[in-house]
């Protein structure tokens, strides 16, 4: 019966054929191999934020219901809590996991030629998880989402010229208000996935028509002493024990700590004590305001988004600078801007919540 | 009140006790069912004539002699001295019925450590029957130990009523054994054996994990193969053992089970459902993992894997403890004995003469406002809460004028039968003032001045010159 079944099934979907094509791909076993699961944690993460961002969706009321919406799903729904506390932490994580995943590609090099498209679609994919995570941040629309959101579009809003009518157009009006939560509510559930998904489509087909990259340290030994393992089943059964992993660490830390709604948002009241952006956001927040006490004023935000967007930009086109499978100065000095950037990350973020203790 | 009061700052003195008991109940569990699972594997050696498995279950006997004889008695020591220090009223009223049931345990106790190092100490020196005898006595003195401990641990839940017709009477004695086999016993006795049997599974995968699969292949295979069988009576028992359980719990208490299933109240209000959910999916987790890994897959079964087993079953343990522990609320001993030390039958000679009145550590009821505001607080509110930490009074008292937190505390006082809080909070004992004083203590906590600081200082200076005319 079950045999039969599965024959019917393969001589539609030909999965006998996707299996050996799995089983034919070969993983690169070695002391960095730790790092390969990484993207595979980031995807996990994000179908679990598809799964009970849908089980929000038919509670949640966007525009002037909204904080009554999530104050129902966490205090009234039956495990109301639970998905909610699910959503929010593994959007954490997944950003966590995406930039841990983004910094091992880099060290690892696995950027250099043939897979310059697959880190620049990677970066595309971490910029909107960045938007989901803004954008999803304000839904709840509780005091401290709201001067959070607040201060955080005053950012866009100080560059000379489009700045304002940029700011206007993303808060719906001159200030942060229900439509803002409206259109924050259209760019999370259907623009940001409109474009997230295709781009995480064409990043896995890259991810599997190029396979694992090996690190320089293995690249530089004889073929006959490198070790690798089918990607089916063995190195899939360890990716999936690393989804089981993840799984329990978003369960413990969503049912232990389960995530907090604060008071209703009020736009006439001040801002409470200590406002601050998300700490994946807490980096540039930082850098800004370090650049504002030495350029006060507008000039000091105009030019730290520019030196931040310079900054970005040619962490993006690493791959082109640093393409070639050799040890030379180019691959030194990526190195070295790799460890840069990783330290003045980690820095700014720590002075950020250590000037709001 | 005839004890001091031990303040343990952030985590509180109530996660002291935790802390050490979940390591303890790990490992004593682990030598409950480890007690079984050696002789077993033994004696399954022996009928195969598998001297590969008795060197390795010679290995295991001394991981597990470790394991058990170090780490699992001093962690119990270590749960007499804190719980002594936490819960001195508690303790007391479990000695005074129980020190027969103690003395029984520590005989056991005494002849389950002896046969250990005998076992161990005599492999391949004495006649491989008798040394498997010797595993049989132990596995049987170490299964009286939890016979024994699980009579007074339900006992805490669930008294019973014949037990609870004679307390406070000077009797209590009387009804041991109704005290004993009291409502909970039988379930839990089961719960506890299937935790014990699966934990020695567990315990044994990190042993097995560690043979070498290049050298001894089939040994590897066959021995996690067997000793993963060892979660299987677990996961078919373990629903309907839970479910007997709490049908055995009184009704108030396992309404505490379903507190959180629609909020994230602070404190204890959905404490305990989501406990019991990480209890849920890590032991998902570790069936799963043990399955896939050390059953389908037992040759590439490593170390970590095995490590990241132990991990997890201490998470489910720790949940499983954590989560019987909070289904007493508010009660440290069922109907008889609230969480902060306060007999039931107490409250309402406290509310009528004082809470601080027979406070043997301070002479009498201190003069000084404030201090008496702060003995109040340690007294009533310090085995649950600490100020900043742990279910911080900073935090629960912070945006409340003082109006307000003398409310709260009327409200916990007058304790009506309505109240939300009475499902896992004691009353608030003591006569009008004694709560002023208290109201006053916490508002001035939560709203730091020169008040709050003196007040330190006072009670520092009052405790010292206490001490002294004490001696």
């Amino acid at each position: 019966m079950a045999s039969s079944l599965y024959e019917w099934i393969d001589e539609r979907l030909g999965v006998t054929e996707a299996i050996a094509f799995a089983r034919h791909k070969m993983v690169p076993v070695h002391a960095q191999s730790f790092w390969y699961y990484w993207g595979g944690i980031s995807l996990f993460l994000f179908l679990v934020q598809i799964f009970t961002g849908i089980l929000l969706l038919v509670y949640y009321r966007p525009g002037a219901d909204a904080f009554e919406s999530v104050r129902q799903i966490t205090y009234v729904m039956h495990f109301g809590w639970l998905i909610r506390s699910a959503h929010s932490w593994s959007a954490n994580l997944f950003i966590f996991a995406i930039l841990v995943h983004m910094f091992s590609v880099y060290f690892m090099k696995a950027y250099r030629r043939p897979r310059e498209v697959g880190w620049i679609t990677g970066i595309g994919l971490l910029f909107l998880a960045a938007a989901f995570g803004f954008s999803g941040y304000l839904l709840p629309m509780d005091e401290l989402s709201y001067f959070a959101t607040k201060v955080g579009l005053g950012i866009p809003a100080s560059l000379p010229v489009i700045g304002g009518p940029i700011a206007t157009m993303l808060r719906g009006g001159p200030d942060v208000s229900q439509f803002t939560v409206q259109r924050f509510f259209a760019l999370h559930v259907v623009v940001l996935p409109l474009l997230f998904l295709p781009l995480l489509g064409v990043h896995l087909w890259l991810v599997q028509k190029h396979g694992n990259a090996m690190p320089p340290s293995e690249e530089g030994k004889p073929v006959s002493a490198r070790k690798t393992v089918p990607f089916f089943p063995n190195f899939m059964q360890k990716d999936l024990a690393m989804w089981l992993i993840s799984l329990n660490i978003l369960a413990l830390l969503a049912s232990v700590f389960p995530w907090d709604l604060g008071k209703q948002a009020d736009a006439l009241s001040p801002a409470p004590a200590g406002i601050h952006p998300e700490w994946y956001f807490m980096a540039p927040f930082h850098m800004l305001k370090i650049l504002g006490n030495w350029l006060p004023g507008a000039t000091g935000e105009v030019i730290g988004i520019l030196l931040f967007t310079a900054g970005l930009g040619l962490w993006v086109v690493i791959p082109f600078y640093d393409a070639e499978h050799t040890t030379g100065r180019r691959s030194r000095f990526a190195h070295y801007f790799g460890l840069f950037a990783v330290a003045s990350l980690i820095l700014t973020t720590a002075l950020g919540y250590w000037g709001i203790r | 009140m005839n004890y001091p009061f031990w303040e343990v700052p952030f985590i509180g003195s109530g996660w002291v006790i935790g802390i050490i008991a979940i390591f303890h109940v790990m490992i004593s569990q682990f030598a409950v069912g480890g007690g079984l699972w050696l002789p077993m594997a033994e004696r399954k050696a022996l009928r195969e004539g598998r001297q590969d498995w008795r060197e390795q279950l010679e290995k295991h006997s001394r991981f597990f002699l470790i394991i058990t004889g170090v780490f699992g008695t001093v962690s119990g020591v270590g749960i007499w001295f804190a719980i002594g220090l936490t819960q001195p009223e508690a303790t007391s009223t479990l000695i005074h019925n129980f020190v027969f049931g103690w003395a029984m345990e520590w005989a056991f106790f005494l002849v389950e450590l002896t046969t250990l190092a005998v076992y161990y100490y005599t492999w391949e020196r004495i006649p491989a029957r008798l040394h498997l005898r010797i595993g049989w006595l132990y596995a049987g003195t170490s299964l009286f130990t939890l016979i024994i401990i699980n009579g007074i641990l339900t006992f805490m839940l669930t008294p019973g009523a014949a037990w609870l017709s004679v307390a406070g009477t000077g009797a209590e004695s009387s009804r041991f054994w109704n005290a004993f086999f009291n409502p909970t016993y039988w379930p839990s006795l089961a719960m506890r054996t299937l935790v014990c049997i699966s934990l020695a599974g567990i315990w044994a995968l990190v042993t097995g994990s560690r043979i070498d699969a290049e050298k001894q292949p089939e040994l590897k295979s066959s021995y996690l193969r067997w000793t993963t069988m060892w979660l299987v009576p677990s996961f078919v028992l373990m629903p309907l053992s839970l479910g007997w359980y709490l049908l055995e719990v009184p009704q108030s208490q396992r309404a505490l089970l379903s507190l959180g299933i629609s909020t994230i109240g602070s404190g204890t209000f959905s404490q305990v459902t989501r406990i019991v959910l990480v209890m849920i999916i890590t032991s998902a987790t570790i069936i799963f993992v043990t399955y896939y890994l050390a059953y389908r897959n037992p040759k590439d079964f490593s170390l970590a894997h095995a490590s990241a087993l132990v991990l997890l079953a201490l998470m489910a343990t720790g949940s499983g403890e954590e989560a019987r522990e909070l289904l007493r609320k508010p009660y440290v001993i069922g109907g008889h004995m609230y969480s902060n030390g306060m007999r039931v039958r107490d409250v309402a000679a406290a509310n009528k003469n004082g809470y601080l009145r027979d406070n043997a550590w301070m002479g009498s009821s201190p003069d000084d406002h404030w201090v008496r505001g702060e003995l109040m607080y340690r007294g009533q509110c310090g085995s649950c809460h600490t100020l900043t930490g742990y279910r911080s009074l900073d935090k629960l008292m912070a945006g409340r004028d003082r109006e307000s937190v003398g409310s709260f505390l009327t409200m916990l006082h007058e304790y009506k039968p309505d109240l939300a809080y009475r499902k896992f909070m004691p009353p608030l004992t003591g006569t009008p003032e004694e709560i002023n004083a208290l109201g006053d203590y916490l508002y001035s906590q939560a709203n730091p001045g020169p008040a709050t600081r003196s007040s330190d200082n006072r009670l520092a200076a009052k405790t010292s010159s206490a001490n002294t005319s004490t001696h």
